[in-house]
């Protein structure tokens, strides 16, 4: 690691020359040079191959685009993280309010499960609910026990299931920038509405609504893009018959060998992330998409 | 009068109502895998009809799980001294640094996390497999690094742009050399930092599971190939045993974290 400038003394001319040079690039090297070859050669490699295999041409594309299969997993794709994506803002919504307010030892509680809930192994949790969703599994049982169902429900190896375990994973990412979101809203501002005779209805949708639409919106837009290239969860919870983009891309290396097609899945599936990401770096900046 | 709980009125049951559900929605899942790890039937029955460590004991004497559990933790240790070291540079770079297109180098080195992993994971296997570096340690550290370095990048950046640098300017004035001065004065400065990134990078690389699913070998597997593997076949209670485990190590590394945030506070 080079030695940075010092700035002890006043600008000296010796220093704004270097300032101009630009100097401090040394230490990020070993990082640089990790990314490049573990990350963007391998990376651009691949989806160099969607346009040279088995031939130069488009032709990977035109087959992705044409076939009634790899359209309906990019629909399912769509569907099971927009029914994520809706989930997680309404049940994440009146969690993180309640957060923001409630006495300080339920919060502190509450708050404590949602962070152990994020850390846990994602196998771990992805197993859990193998076990709750099963034909025999303890929903099923309980609910014919109770004698609401007569045949046990399909829960599992479906969108269905899915969506239920995808939406437990994601709910964290969406409680704890709302959260923050929440609680950076001045009470002093319902007070200024109670005094001009708003209901606290009209203080919901006319204030505390407009003020939080940006952390939502946020919210939203990180958990739809991590559920759109989710991978494990679609494939212990999901159907063969059902399957997301992950899987589609996974499947087609490991037992199709088809790596012109994967790369072209892989294309499609970065292109909608990175376009979601330019909008939220557009609209929200960097600070809160990582918040 | 939306902030202040006690003046909620009717709201108030409603988000206590919804607050309760989404709470055992989120922690009965995990408690259930516990109480399942001793419970005696092989079929998961739920409540246990009685109690056993009779899936421990599978666990300890099955020698490829201890295997791939050590393996798993040897990985994780090494990416975790690497990518603090690799990220505690990079982040003295990108925040003092006076070059340009900092602010893109860095978009760069955080994309990693934000990129779909089964990209990566694809994209590698096809790259590690013309260098004969799948199914070996460093393959597995290798990509695990480029996952776990944002977040040593993020947590040290951050706690450089916080620690004052004329604390270290004035190491050198009192007559430090200015490695000196990084080494005693900056780096237990941002120590919390330091911790914060490598608690993260480890659990990156520890928890890591579709990049390793590729890179596998029947050789050397990683803790969560091994699980994924063998849910794959079936849900044995064994399972549940080893996600205690993980769970159980979970909990100690945040408590360990909010000790240090404590300890940063006092």
């Amino acid at each position: 690691m080079t030695v940075t400038d010092v700035p002890i003394a006043t600008p000296s001319p010796v220093l704004a020359a270097s300032r101009r040079r630009g100097r401090g690039f040394a230490p990020v090297l070993p990082a640089l040079a990790l990314v490049v070859v573990v990350f963007v050669i391998p990376v651009l490699a691949l989806l160099l191959r969607s346009v040279l295999e088995p031939e130069p041409g488009l032709q990977n594309y035109a087959a992705f685009f044409a076939s009634t299969t790899y359209l309906k997993v990019l629909g399912n794709t769509f569907l099971v993280a927009g029914t994520v994506t809706i989930a997680t803002v309404l049940l994440g919504f009146p969690v993180a309010w309640f957060l923001a307010i409630a006495p300080s030892f339920w919060s502190r509680l509450l708050f404590a499960i949602v962070i152990l809930s994020m850390w846990t192994n994602l196998l771990a949790r992805t197993y859990a609910w193998m076990v709750l969703l099963q034909r025999t599994g303890i929903i099923n049982r309980t609910l014919m026990d109770l004698g609401l169902i007569s045949e046990p429900l399909p829960l599992i190896n479906n969108l269905a299931g899915v969506t239920i375990g995808m939406t437990y994973i994601m709910l964290p990412f969406m409680i704890l920038p709302l959260h923050a979101t929440i609680r950076s809203i001045d009470p002093a501002i319902f007070q200024a509405a109670a005094l001009c005779g708003a209901s606290r209805w009209q203080a919901f949708t006319r204030v505390m609504l407009p003020l939080t639409a940006s952390g939502i919106a946020a919210g939203a837009l990180m958990v739809f893009v991590m559920s759109l290239g989710y991978f494990i969860t679609p494939a212990l919870l999901g159907g063969t018959s059902n399957m997301m983009l992950a899987e589609l891309i996974a499947q087609l290396v490991q037992s199709l060998l088809d790596w012109g097609l994967a790369g072209a899945a892989a294309l499609v599936l970065l292109v909608i992330t990175l376009a979601i990401y330019m909008v939220q770096l557009r609209f929200f900046g960097f600070g809160q998409a990582r918040s | 009068m939306l902030l202040d709980f006690a003046r909620l009125g009717p709201w108030r049951v409603a988000l206590i109502a919804i607050a309760l559900l989404v709470g055992a929605y989120l922690l009965l899942p995990i408690l259930l895998i516990v109480a399942l790890s001793f419970g005696s039937s092989q079929w998961l029955q739920f409540p246990p009809p009685g109690w056993t460590l009779r899936w421990y004991e599978d666990l300890f004497e099955d020698p490829e799980w201890i295997a791939s559990f050590l393996t798993s933790f040897q990985i994780a240790v090494v990416v975790t001294v690497l990518s603090v070291l690799i990220g505690l540079m990079a982040s003295f770079g990108l925040t003092r640094g006076t070059f340009r297109g900092r602010q893109a180098l860095r978009a760069l080195f955080l994309t990693p996390m934000i990129l779909p992993v089964v990209v990566l994971a694809v994209a590698l296997y096809a790259f590690f497999l013309r260098l004969h570096l799948n199914g070996t340690f460093l393959g597995f550290v290798l990509a695990h690094l480029v996952i776990a370095l944002p977040f040593s990048i993020i947590a040290i950046s951050n706690a450089l742009e916080r620690f004052d640098r004329d604390i270290e300017t004035a190491a050198i004035v009192c007559g430090a050399s200015p490695l000196e001065a990084k080494i005693r004065v900056t780096l237990p400065g941002i120590r919390l930092g330091l911790v914060s990134a490598a608690i993260f990078s480890f659990l990156a690389s520890w928890d890591e599971v579709v990049i390793a699913i590729f890179m596998a070998s029947p050789d050397l597997q990683t803790l969560p190939v091994r699980i994924f593997g063998t849910l794959r076949q079936d849900l044995s209670p064994v399972i549940a045993a080893v996600s205690t485990l993980l769970i159980a190590l979970t909990a100690a590394l945040m408590a360990l974290a909010a000790f240090f945030r404590k300890d940063a506070r006092s």
